[in-house]
């Protein structure tokens, strides 16, 4: 299976999909970490997450899927959401909570 | 090393912007922009823009940008508070 196949079916067979920068319990960046204690504090308890410094293709594949050049990246029923700026916002806004309760 | 004020041109030559404000430390980087371009886009379609308009500069010199994204008149709204 290509890249992009393998992102699409991670994206989609898993209702909520954190592309990040280590794993949740040793996130390798700030914003990695802060995009997981916000899913944590919204209740997400069964997050799915990619460790990109071991997945190189996924690393590269998955700035193409969504066009968009950093990580993290949250995806919620199969749509990207945004970085760790978006998730921030709409976690302040009330909007990711609501999201996730579909 | 990465300048903001080299970010800050950057994103204002190639965005119509009514303000681009960046600091930042080299590596890490906080950026407001207000733009007229932004109306009618969601928040993923704004960072977008100026991910588009930093180009290749995202993959090899800017290890994070933290942006705000407003239109002029969130922009006059924020202000105004």
């Amino acid at each position: 299976m290509d890249t992009q196949e393998t992102i699409k079916q991670q994206v989609t067979t898993n209702q909520v999909v954190l592309y990040m920068k280590g794993t949740p319990e040793f996130p390798q960046c700030g914003f990695s970490a802060n995009a997981v204690k916000i899913l944590s504090l919204c209740g997400v308890d069964n997050l799915f997450t990619v460790d990109v410094l071991t997945n190189p293709e996924i690393r590269q594949g998955i700035k193409e899927y969504s066009n968009w050049p950093t990580i993290p990246q949250l995806y919620i029923n199969g749509e990207f959401i945004g970085g760790s700026d978006i998730i921030t916002e709409m976690n302040q806004s009330g909007e990711l909570l609501k999201l996730l309760q579909k | 090393m990465v300048t903001a004020e080299s970010i800050q041109t950057h994103i204002e030559t190639a965005m119509q912007c009514e303000l681009v404000q960046v600091e930042g430390d080299g590596h890490h980087f906080n950026a407001i922009i207000v733009s007229a371009e932004f109306q009618g886009k969601n928040m993923v379609q704004q960072h977008q823009l100026v991910y588009r308009a930093l180009g290749d500069r995202m993959k090899e010199e800017i290890h994070a940008i933290s942006m705000k994204t407003l239109t002029p008149e969130q922009w006059k709204d924020v202000n105004h508070r």
